[in-house]
């Protein structure tokens, strides 16, 4: 076996942990994760079963801790982890799974099945078996500090234009303010409506914000890949600049894995508790509305619904917050069958959309989330994840459907009051 | 007592006599006396005990027997259809339905050593159609299994005594025999769920069509040539069929049996014996020639039944106008399960 | 003698096997250890994990559907064999003779019928769809088909010597007791007790992302 290999599984062996025992002790191979993943409802391919994409953990978690395996190992008998099983499982852990958690709701032992993955994922990036255009978003993450090569200067030519749009002074490096910003290098190059609304609603409630010229990438492609030293070293990036900056809060943008790396991962991955509070931008929203402080005006009577963001709402716990501020600027808002907690993926995260080998099944993957919107019939879908959106885009061109994406934030920002737009 | 002459003496010998002759005969004919009463017009009893009996092996309900305790059958004393129960349970059923078992076994034998394993003509074509989903498969197997199950501990209530005694002994016999009325009994009421869901699973596609009675007329093809036929053929719209009747008579009959603590009297027992007896070993016959046709009567079947799939060439010998729909509905060669497959017409791809 | 055999010294090795084997599963649980959550909790972790292990009794409302079978074969089973393992005269009277020292009043022979019924029912449909669908297919070991096999054949020679008039069944019946006993702890029939931490872990790291699973 080549020390890649042993690198891996050493990792792999790491990853062990008491929720990890407990998983594949419980685990009755009741086959009820697949009907809930989107991948195999889409093509009826048993391999995508979402327990079945654990494989080599469970060789791993079968011949270290198990009676008959480590019997199996000692006689010889075993099927024992190879370097092929992590070549073969591959497409599998990444090109088939978003970690959108679906699985993890519906497990009747109660299996974490995403957190399952995102473990096994750090011995398959050991090994080196991660996608290529997984592993080029890493390293541009790291070396560049943004996984789509955005770099400050990307970033202060996006923020003139919004300066231009507005007319308003975008606070950049600004010490003692309230609220530190970050933007997903997807909403800064495909959705810098998305800083234009942030600035003129702060602007109209009074927030006291800045963005780091230090650090503003929010995306953490190291959660996607599965590698926490990268992670960690993301998060990092983001804390030095937030205790530099002595900020109270850091806002998460509209970018699904963002909002986990920072606000439930990044403690544990830089050893300490951090030194501010992470608030979502929907929850700081929200509560600017609820406080009075961002006034709206107007209404839309589209019928529009919303998608999901699986980070965001299952996965990060923000769930009522865009319900409530959706309906207060759009009575015609209808909810999917499966909604909230249960919605079903876009198809495109945790690292599946710079993965251009997956684009095949991700498109068929698609399907599902395109029969929820021809059951309800809307021309509009509103969410809160810029990935989430080019991916909805993207699928929604390809099965030539009539359906407009728009962003939450920019949404209320259209109908914020005295504001020329609304 | 003064001195009398030898006269009065011999006189008062003679009364003597004659008084005792007059007892002698009233002594002797009074017995006769009801003869005499009876010759003139009194009372006839032949047997007293004649009616007794009668009565106590009669079956009839009150006024015309009364017993202090009440309930069902409490009234009949000596049960004389015991009897012919007996003898029609030992010396027809028993008997009778063994031949016909027997020889369902030895028509099977034959018909495979004459027809042989029907083969598919063609050869297999390696292009997939599915025919059974997941649920009729599982609702088909678990028919079968509960079946087997109470159709072999059945046959050891029936026959066991002939055929295992000698190989078991008594002792032996008798754990086998309370260890398989104790299945028997306690997976019976399992059958009427497994009846159940073959109807719900298989009810559609088993309506009757002329192409059906044309099927039968040429025999489904079994001795050669070819007989149509949609998703079910004829033989197996029987089955089915078959199997609901078969089965509810079964079901009937033997929740009467099994819980005949319901008001049940002996005669409705006899009934419920008798039917479940006779729709057992029809049913377990068909079941012979069922199993036979499926597994090693004809290539091709069986995995129908196991992974839910069939070759296409084997769907145009033996069920052409469910094959033409199938393809009609772009559904041959579509298998899920070996990856993104191209639908209809090539070879499906083996996925990764 | 075979009937000695198997409620007499084997029982006591199997009874020994199951629980000191249990306690050494759920040790290794333990022993694997679990790094502290240092980030900010919405909602107590400890009251989520023990609500997540009573809601997940129930699939959510949106996957009622596709868990129809699962949720009615597999409760069927489960209940079915709770039933009749605690609550069937010739157990209680095992139990109270044999293990605890005190029993309790006994389910009528109806209801143990029953219950054998339901579990029957239940445990075969769900032995013959994970040998047919092709997901279970693919994720079944041979653990999974030995766990359910020697269960079936527990709960069959119990039926066989429900009339309790010979030994030999009786002490069949105690045989795979006892082999059942003896394979538990080194197999998934361990979720019986691992369950509560699987439920529990998930349940306590979702409470605290403020989640209700």
């Amino acid at each position: 076996m080549s020390e890649r290999f042993e690198q891996g599984v050493a990792a792999l062996r790491r990853q062990m942990d008491a929720r990890i025992v407990s998983y594949f002790s419980s685990c009755v191979h009741c086959g009820l994760c697949a009907e809930a993943c989107l991948f195999y409802t889409e093509t009826g391919d048993p391999k995508y079963t979402p327990i079945h994409k654990l494989e080599p953990m469970r060789k791993l978690w079968r011949q270290e801790y198990t009676f008959w395996g480590r019997l199996g190992v000692k006689l010889g008998l075993a099927d024992p982890l190879t370097e092929q099983d992590l070549a073969d499982w591959e497409s599998l852990v990444y090109d088939s799974c978003t970690l959108c958690g679906r699985c993890s709701m519906v497990c009747p032992v109660g299996n974490d099945i995403a957190y399952m993955i995102r473990k096994e994922r750090e011995g398959m990036v050991a090994a080196g078996y991660a996608p290529d255009g997984m592993k080029e978003a890493t390293r541009r993450a790291l070396e560049i500090g943004s996984p789509m090569g955005v770099t400050l200067k990307t970033l202060q030519a996006t923020l003139k234009g919004v300066e231009r749009n507005t007319g308003l002074t975008i606070p950049v490096d600004v010490q003692g303010a309230e609220y530190m910003t970050l933007f997903s290098s997807m909403e800064v190059v495909n959705f810098p409506e998305y800083i234009e609304s942030i600035a003129r609603i702060f602007a109209a409630a009074g927030v006291s914000w800045t963005i780091s010229s230090e650090a503003f990438e929010a995306t953490n492609s190291g959660i996607q890949i599965g590698d926490s030293k990268a992670a960690g070293e993301l998060v990092g990036r983001v804390v030095s600049a937030a205790e530099k900056l002595g900020v109270q809060y850091v806002i998460s943008p509209e970018c699904g894995h963002a909002f986990t790396a920072i606000r439930w991962e990044g403690a544990n991955l830089i050893g300490r508790p951090l030194p501010f509070k992470v608030i979502h931008i929907l929850e700081l929203l929200e509560q600017l509305k609820e406080a009075g402080r961002l006034k709206l005006e107007g209404q839309t009577d589209i019928r529009l619904t919303f998608h999901d963001p699986c980070q965001i709402v299952r996965r990060g716990g923000v769930v009522e917050q865009p319900r409530q501020l959706l309906r207060e600027v759009a009575p015609g808002f209808v909810e999917m069958r499966d909604h909230g907690v249960m919605n079903w993926c876009c198809g495109g995260g945790g690292g599946v959309s710079a993965n251009e080998r997956a684009d095949p099944l991700r498109l068929q993957a698609f399907q599902r989330k395109k029969k929820q919107l021809d059951e309800l019939g809307v021309e509009t879908m509103v969410t809160a994840c810029a990935n989430c959106r080019i991916i909805l885009e993207e699928g929604i061109e390809h099965y030539g459907m009539d359906v407009q994406v728009t962003g939450l934030t920019e949404l209320l920002a259209e109908h914020l009051a005295g504001s020329a737009k609304s | 007592m003064g001195k009398k002459s030898p006269e009065d003496g011999g006189r008062r010998r003679r009364m003597m006599f004659r008084a005792f002759a007059l007892m002698l005969a009233a002594v002797l004919l009074l017995p006769l006396m009801p003869y005499a009463v009876a010759y003139v017009g009194g009372i006839t009893n032949p047997n007293p005990g004649a009616d007794l009996w009668r009565q106590v092996r009669q079956r009839e309900a009150p006024p015309e027997v009364r017993t202090q305790v009440q309930g069902v059958d409490t009234g009949v004393l000596i049960n004389a259809r015991g009897e012919s129960w007996r003898e029609f349970r030992m010396e027809q059923l028993i008997p009778w339905s063994g031949w016909f078992l027997g020889g369902m076994l030895v028509a099977i034998a034959l018909f495979y050593l004459l027809r042989g394993r029907i083969r598919i003509d063609n050869g297999r074509s390696g292009i997939l159609v599915q025919r059974f989903t997941v649920n009729q498969r599982m609702a088909h197997w678990f028919m079968a299994v509960v079946f087997t199950i109470l159709g072999l501990t059945g046959l050891v209530l029936l026959y066991g005594r002939f055929v295992l005694i000698p190989l078991l002994g008594p002792e032996g016999f008798s754990v086998t025999a309370a260890a398989c009325k104790e299945i028997h009994n306690l997976f019976g009421p399992i059958f009427p769920l497994a009846v159940l869901l073959i109807l719900f699973y298989f009810a559609r596609g088993n309506g009757f069509h002329w192409v059906d009675f044309k099927w039968l007329a040429k025999g489904g093809g079994l001795l050669g040539g070819h007989a149509s036929a949609g998703h079910f053929n004829m033989g197996q719209k029987l089955w089915f069929w078959g199997t609901l009747l078969f089965g509810l008579s079964l079901v009937a009959s033997g929740f009467v049996l099994v819980f005949p603590n319901f008001g049940q009297g002996r005669l409705i027992m006899e009934w419920a014996h008798f039917s479940h007896g006779i729709a057992a070993v029809l049913f377990i016959g068909g079941a012979f020639a069922h199993s036979y046709i499926g597994t090693l009567g004809m290539e091709g079947a069986l995995e129908a039944m196991t992974n839910g799939y069939v070759d296409a060439n084997w769907a145009k010998e033996h069920h052409d106008l469910w094959y033409a729909q199938m393809e009609a509905e772009g559904k041959v060669g579509v298998v899920p399960e070996r990856g993104l497959s191209e639908s209809s017409g090539g070879p499906e791809t083996a996925g990764g | 003698m075979f009937l000695d055999f198997v409620e007499g010294p084997l029982w006591y090795v199997a009874a020994a096997v199951f629980l000191v084997g249990v306690a050494w599963r759920l040790a290794a649980i333990a022993r694997a250890g679990l790094k502290d959550d240092l980030s900010v909790p919405r909602t107590p972790g400890t009251t989520g994990a023990v609500a997540t292990v009573f809601r997940r009794f129930l699939p959510h409302r949106e996957f009622m559907r596709p868990a129809a079978f699962q949720m009615v074969a597999g409760y069927a089973f489960h209940i079915g064999l709770f039933v009749l393992v605690l609550f069937a005269a010739p157990h209680v009277e095992f139990i109270e003779q044999r293990i605890l020292g005190f029993g309790w009043t006994p389910a009528p022979h109806w209801v143990f019928l029953l219950a054998a019924n339901f579990a029957f029912a239940g445990l075969l449909l769900l032995w013959l769809r994970r040998m047919l669908d092709p997901v279970l297919r693919r994720i079944s070991t041979p653990d999974d088909h030995i766990g359910t096999g020697l269960t079936f054949v527990v709960m069959f020679t119990g039926c066989m010597a429900l009339f309790e008039s010979h030994d030999f069944l009786r002490a069949l019946h105690m045989l795979f007791v006892d082999l059942l006993l003896i394979y538990f702890p080194f197999s998934r029939l361990m979720h019986a007790f691992t369950f509560i931490f699987s439920r529990g872990f998930t349940g306590a790291t979702m409470a605290r992302k403020g989640v209700s699973a």
